[in-house]
């Protein structure tokens, strides 16, 4: 085993701080939301992995992804756990903020979101997504969905998940932004018919009998890019060194939970910590050790989980994952035409700085930039023609489709 | 607006450098000669700038300089008399971000508190930038004592030692230094 689990480069423990490698800000202030995908955030802030290469890291929490996006732009925050696609949608300049360069150091976490329905929908029997069909085409009133940010992955999924189903996300239902801590007392107040966010607020929801989960995110597309490491690409430029003990320190913190059982265990204890999630144990732990209760009395050990690292798997920014997102952003109309999605794609994910950190640790990362996928309608995506890709849907809001057109 | 509060020690000039910064437009909140209490008023009225007029910028003058910067960190603009290169030093030492030697025209008083202003910021982000560089280091050794401590109690090697104590710290929602303090507390009480 390597030294770096524990304390870094080990000859010389302050080699890092005063070499020419020495991160040029020795305080960084990091924004987070209430998430058990921030885990490996908190685990390399509290637990002394920054330290051996001069740095501190400062975990501030955010009350939504709109607050925590405003604070990166302005230079407030100098990275955050991010959405993927509130990195892409300040990028493009879709949005509340005026266009900024961004960067994605790398991928924070896979898998671990869910769509879930309210228990008044579960009492009228729609508890599968044929029911759930059915009832959105017949009845009379729309449903009500809430996801977490209008260009988050939140949102994505709940689109590709409710058009894979024969619903269309903007037609069929309406949708509403809700903080992911907010989304149980929403459901609770019948504000809202269900939502995609998140853990623990599934959990939670289905804990407090105000819910269920009907559709898990990793059974849209197994393995799924979520949360990752943005910054303003102004940072990666001013503070090169920086951003990569950083990322040094995060892909650290992200072995050191998968290294073991106990070690999963007690980061689903810290971060039920009033400053990091404030959410009780019960409702973190189980998912976040892949053990899933729908609420509908079906139990299982998730294959596909919410993962951090598998030996850097999780973490290195594919090319494909942040174009995804942008064919996405085209598909339901947020994007009025197509980018260059190649050439925005590697502007955005910082591979070069990424491979450098990784080698650093010891951490393998692939020499492919793309990868290739199923999701769960049958459709291959593997980055390779992204305009195409976006106009291959049944259902959309291509603003500029003839189909458009021909059906009004 | 800027919120001035000024501090006057030259009787016979009374009068003359707050004109001068109300014609120029700023905002003279309060205005006191150098008293004990100065951090005291710093924090109650809260100015954005502190203007010292004093006839010579003694040594006991310095003293309430050091105090307020201390306790209520501020940028200090100090118009004096005084032309001694030694004294413009220890006055800059002591956390006077502009020292300006006589003659007040308003029209200058801008620029002068604007400089003032940008030095003061950048003084203490390197400020907060050190400390933190202080303070990592001195965890990361009281670290480092605590795993030595533990990997000759529980006969284990770097990377396990590290492993037990962050366990530790993470199922009692603690940082590593924490119980690397309780490690080396408890150490020296069985010592």
């Amino acid at each position: 085993m390597n030294d770096s689990a524990g304390s870094g480069p080990a000859r010389d423990p302050l080699a890092w701080v005063h070499g020419s490698d020495a991160p040029e800000k020795s305080s960084l202030d990091l924004g987070f939301m209430a998430l058990s995908d921030c885990a490996s955030l908190v685990v390399a802030a509290t637990q002394g992995f920054a330290q051996p290469y001069g740095l501190t890291l400062n975990l501030k929490r955010q009350s939504s992804w709109a607050n925590l996006r405003d604070r990166l732009v302005s230079g407030e925050l100098d990275a955050a756990h991010s959405l993927y696609g509130l990195i892409y949608a300040v990028h493009l300049g879709i949005g509340g903020v005026a266009p900024t360069d961004m960067a994605v150091l790398m991928g924070l976490n896979q898998n671990g979101q869910s769509i879930n329905l309210s228990h008044g929908l579960q009492a009228q029997g729609v508890t599968t997504p044929e029911a759930l069909d059915h009832h959105v085409h017949q009845s009379r009133t729309k449903l009500t969905f809430a996801q977490t940010f209008p260009t988050g992955t939140h949102a994505m999924w709940l689109y590709y998940w409710l058009a894979s189903q024969g619903i269309h996300p903007l037609q069929d239902v309406d949708s509403v932004v809700v903080p992911p801590p907010q989304m149980v007392a929403h459901l609770q107040a019948g504000r809202i018919d269900g939502f995609c966010a998140g853990e623990p607020w599934a959990a939670s929801a289905v804990k407090h009998n105000q819910g269920f989960t009907l559709a898990t995110s990793q059974t849209i597309w197994p393995n799924h890019p979520e949360k990752v490491l943005g910054c303003t690409q102004a940072f990666v430029d001013q503070y090169p060194n920086t951003a990569r003990v950083l990322v040094m320190a995060v892909l650290e913190a992200s072995r050191f939970i998968e290294q073991s059982h106990e070690n999963r265990r007690s980061t689903a204890q810290l971060l039920s910590a009033r400053e990091y999630l404030d959410a009780p144990l019960d409702c973190i732990e189980p998912r976040l050790l892949g053990h899933y209760d729908d609420g509908l009395g079906n139990q299982w050990q998730d294959p596909h989980a919410l993962r951090f690292f598998a030996n850097g798997e999780v973490n290195l920014p594919y090319l494909c994952d942040g174009m995804w997102f942008m064919t996405q952003f085209r598909r339901w109309g947020l994007l009025r035409e197509d980018p260059d999605y190649l050439q925005v794609a590697r502007q955005v994910q910082q591979l070069d700085l990424y491979r450098q950190a990784a080698a650093a640790v010891h951490v393998s990362a692939s020499h492919e930039d793309t990868r290739s996928s199923q999701l769960i309608d049958g459709k291959i995506w593997d980055g390779s023609d992204p305009a195409a890709y976006a106009r291959s849907f049944r259902l959309h809001a291509l603003a500029d489709h003839p189909n458009r057109q021909a059906r009004r | 607006m800027l919120r001035i509060l000024l501090i006057n020690d030259t009787p016979r000039k009374v009068g003359r450098l707050k004109a001068a910064l109300v014609e120029a437009g700023f905002e003279v909140i309060d205005e006191s000669g150098l008293t004990i209490d100065l951090p005291a008023r710093v924090e109650t009225v809260r100015p954005d700038v502190i203007l010292i007029d004093t006839e010579s910028a003694g040594r006991d003058v310095m003293e309430q300089v050091v105090l307020v910067t201390r306790d209520q960190p501020r940028p200090i603009v100090m118009f004096t008399d005084e032309h001694d290169p030694n004294v413009m030093r220890q006055a800059i030492k002591s956390g006077v971000s502009a020292y300006i030697v006589e003659g007040i025209q308003a029209q200058r008083l801008q620029p002068i508190l604007d400089v003032a202003m940008a030095r003061f910021e950048s003084d203490q982000a390197l400020r907060a930038q050190l400390q933190a560089r202080d303070q990592q280091l001195a965890e990361r050794k009281r670290i480092e004592l605590a795993k030595g401590m533990l990997m000759k109690m529980k006969s284990c090697n770097e990377e396990e030692a590290y492993t037990l104590m962050r366990r530790q710290a993470m199922s009692r929602q603690q940082k590593l230094i924490q119980v690397a303090e309780q490690i080396i507390a408890m150490s020296e009480l069985l010592g």
